[in-house]
């Protein structure tokens, strides 16, 4: 086990090198330059010349490289240029908001639609299965902006039971936090229900069929037993590798709901630092998030021979 | 026990109703502030914030003329090389320190000092304006600057808003090692707290010094305020920023398109104020264009339009068309200013047929992150093709749309210049030699002449005569056609009161009042 996570890790370096490279060179192919988007029209030549200088913008592309790699090779992945913050807790400051939510949500979809998608399969094609279906094809189909303006327009207008704006975190007051994230944290759940529901489902229905499933229930076992015991588990492999790439895809930032919710998240940073063009902080976000994707993959073949006993590490 | 009991609950209650109830205004931001060191790292929402903490010794008045703030008066030599302020007396910083000249040397040291990266230091150290030669006190409340030449935009560029108004600043502001901390300045307002991506919040400033006038004036006169604290949200989604509004997160939205401004409006509880600022939306020519360098297409171009009609229905009639560099607020402009592009399509077809256009594919480029800029192309289009004239637009991201400014590599653009408070920095922007500088979009050599005089020239008709004379030299070129003046257009809760709006696009939070906390 020790030897495989080890190997994994080791196998990760070469691609956040690769990711880095490529990060570096396509932000740079991008037109548009920070100096300028920093003065905006008033650039004239000298003051743009003068940024450019001081953002180290006017030295050459691979000696740019390097200088970056260096440092973030002993840890520093520099300043950004818009804020001038120290990148690293920067990123680490917004991450750790954008995880809380995602984890919360996935967790929340995840204990819902997996139940869901088995009880589904188990009435396949009754009223239950029908409307199962059709919900989780309706919020699979609905865009998570939509949905969280729609629940902003609800709760937060209509009924003003809950901010429509702002974000504290949990050490400065738990309560008004939860006030803050519940709705973003509702449409995230809702939005990925969809996808983990129908999968569960399909999964489910596939390993009923099967002829241990016949055999456990000729021996006389229970319903629950034979759902809860044989046919989740079995069926509960491809689910874990779905949750896992939602974990991942979203990890990797929930831009358009933390704008609408106006949560500083990992997400919005990135975005704002594309139309900056804050290369220290872009490419630092993409590293995070190329990091997190072979983390969130990792537990995802570790969790698997739990669940599936062919699979061995 | 009982008695104790309604003693202890008689006596929280007094204290509760005398305690002092908090007045506190909520304000969206569309994006968050860069810095917080004036003028350094900045852009627009950082420079409206860092005027209400920061205060220099000139500033802009209502009606955009330069007034005193920090100084009591200014006087100019007759040569015009001397300017001699003097400070008001009684000053405090925000750390309760006095105000004194040596804090103006210091202040202005650094602002020159190269490793300041001050964005304004080229208007000062003669690299772009002027030339400070010297700045010398002459005692505790008279500092004299001294310039190689005359200069007519001295004050002004001194006063700009992009300068953080030149803001005199307490050595505070900085740490032991010379590294920006926070601005301590004169202002009425302090910063309480910046939470990057979140909020910025200010508060009243105890020390706060008020100018002898009655009333605030512009940036300048008398800037008091009720306000205890001002949290400015950053809210970069306008659906959020109208939700927000519409159930009282925030007090007030500065920076309103007009289609959201009519679609709040219709809310009961919600109010609606604009003005007209010195923004200059625009459709730029590339003069060297192998089609475009005909000046008779351009005029043709020109005459296809109907500029009214267009901004019109661009700002739902809060703006006028002006053809003008010369801002419709400025007190510069006139009748001379007035005279524009008349809307003539028999006109343009003469002009068509004598330039020998042919149809030919003419790329006009807008982008998405200004609404009315991409707005204004297709009506641009629309118009144009019914004279015949085939426009394409190509919609750009801001920045390469910035890049393709920068370097003149473009047919036509439709772009947004921002606020310049002098129409000698107006024309500056556009006029040029695109040799030397390619986003130049007017290459005349006798306008940049005259340009370079109204730059020197103090005297308001003479400055007034050049004006006319370029805005006449610009009708003729056509380089390019200004179409509208920006609009600023805030909205706010019915219980905001005192609002003011004026030709700079930035808001002057001091005037506002809202009722204490708990009771709207």
């Amino acid at each position: 086990m020790f030897r495989f996570i080890s190997q994994r890790l080791a196998m990760s370096v070469p691609t956040l090198l690769l990711i880095s490279l490529m990060v570096f060179a396509i932000i740079r192919l991008v037109p548009g330059d920070p100096a300028l988007l920093m003065l905006g029209d008033m650039a004239d030549a000298h003051s743009l010349e003068v940024a450019r200088s001081s953002l180290g913008l006017d030295q050459p592309l691979p000696v740019q490289f390097v200088i970056w790699l260096k440092a973030v090779l002993s840890g520093d992945l520099g300043h950004s240029i818009t804020t001038n913050e120290a990148v690293l807790p920067l990123i680490l400051d917004r991450f750790q908001m954008s995880a809380g939510i995602v984890l919360v949500s996935v967790l929340l979809a995840a204990l819902i639609a997996v139940p869901a998608g088995l009880l589904s399969a188990w009435k396949q094609d009754s009223a239950l299965d029908f409307g199962v279906v059709s919900t989780a094809t309706l919020l699979l189909s609905i865009p998570s902006f939509w949905l969280g303006l729609l629940l902003l327009y609800a709760f937060g207008i209509k009924l003003g039971w809950l901010p429509v704006v702002g974000y504290v975190s949990f050490g400065q007051s738990p309560w008004q936090a939860l006030s803050f994230i519940v709705l973003p944290i509702v449409t995230l759940t809702l939005v990925e229900l969809g996808a983990i529901t129908r999968m569960a489902r399909a999964s489910a229905i596939e390993v009923l069929r099967l002829e241990y499933i016949t055999h456990a229930r000729a021996k006389g076992l229970s319903e629950r037993a034979v759902l809860w015991r044989h046919a989740l588990r079995n069926s509960f492999a491809p689910t874990l590798t779905l949750i896992g790439l939602i974990l991942g895809n979203l990890l990797s930032g929930i831009a358009v709901l933390e704008t609408v919710f106006t949560l500083p998240g990992i997400g919005r940073l990135m975005v704002d630092a594309i139309y900056a063009r804050d290369y220290p902080v872009l490419q630092g976000c993409l590293l995070l998030v190329t990091f997190v994707y072979v983390l969130v993959n990792l537990l995802v073949d570790l969790l698997y021979p739990l669940f599936d006993p062919r699979v061995k590490l | 026990m009982n008695k104790t009991l309604i003693l202890a609950g008689a006596l929280s209650a007094a204290l509760v109703g005398t305690a002092h109830a908090e007045s506190v205004l909520k304000v969206a931001l569309n994006a968050d502030i860069r810095s917080t060191d004036p003028g350094v790292n900045r852009d627009t929402n950082s420079d409206a914030v860092i005027m209400h903490i920061t205060e220099g010794l000139v500033a802009f008045r209502e009606d955009a003329t330069v007034g005193p703030l920090l100084a009591k008066d200014v006087q100019v030599s007759d040569d015009g090389l001397r300017y001699t302020f003097h400070l008001r007396d009684g000053v405090k910083f925000q750390n309760g320190k006095a105000l004194t000249s040596a804090d103006v040397l210091w202040t202005w040291k650094r602002f020159l000092d190269p490793k300041t990266q001050w964005r304004c230091a080229p208007e000062f150290d003669g690299h772009g304006g002027a030339k400070i030669v010297d700045i010398s006190a002459q005692d505790p409340l008279t500092v004299v600057f001294t310039l190689d030449k005359p200069n007519g935009l001295f004050l002004t560029s001194t006063a700009l808003p992009e300068c953080g108004g030149s803001g005199i600043l307490s050595a505070d502001s900085l740490n032991a090692d010379g590294s920006w901390k926070t601005p301590v300045g004169t202002g009425p307002f302090q910063l309480g707290e910046w939470k990057p991506g979140q909020y910025v919040e200010l508060l009243r400033n105890p020390n706060y010094t008020p100018r002898d006038e009655k009333e605030p004036d512009g940036y300048t006169g008398n800037k008091s305020t009720s306000l205890d604290r001002v949290r400015l949200l950053v809210i970069p989604d306008p659906a959020a920023a109208k939700a927000a509004l519409l159930s009282k997160n925030v007090d007030l939205l500065i920076d309103v398109t007009p289609l959201d401004a009519t679609e709040l409006a219709a809310h009961s509880g919600v109010r609606v104020t604009s003005s007209g600022t010195m923004s200059v939306n625009a459709l730029l020519f590339q003069t060297r264009d192998p089609l475009l360098k005909d000046v008779r297409l351009r005029q043709a171009i020109a005459h296809a339009l109907d500029s009214a009609q267009i901004v019109e229905a661009l700002t739902g009639g809060r703006s006028k068309a002006n053809n003008s560099m010369v801002a419709s607020g400025s007190h510069y402009h006139t009748a001379v200013e007035d005279q524009g592009f008349t809307f003539d399509p028999a006109k343009t077809a003469q002009l068509l047929r004598e330039a020998g256009y042919k149809g030919e594919p003419i790329k006009l480029i807008v982008n998405k992150r200004y609404a009315a800029i991409f707005d204004m192309g297709v009506f641009v289009q629309a118009m144009a093709k019914a004279s015949g004239i085939n426009l394409e637009l190509e919609t750009l991201e801001w920045g390469t749309q910035l890049e393709r400014y920068q370097s003149g590599n473009y047919q036509m653009m439709a772009f947004p210049y921002s606020e310049r408070l002098d129409p000698a920095l107006s024309f500056d922007s556009m006029t040029g030699d695109k040799d030397k500088e390619s986003r130049k979009v007017w290459d005349n050599p006798q306008a940049r002449e005259w340009l370079r005089e109204a730059q020197r020239e103090g005297d308001i008709s003479k400055r007034q005569a050049l004006f006319d004379q370029l805005h006449q030299q610009m009708i003729k070129d056509v380089p390019m056609i200004p179409m509208y003046n920006g609009n600023a257009i805030a909205a706010s809760r019915d219980y905001v009161k005192g609002l003011r709006t004026w030709p700079v696009s930035k808001p002057r939070l001091w005037t506002v009042s809202v009722p204490a906390a708990g009771s709207n």
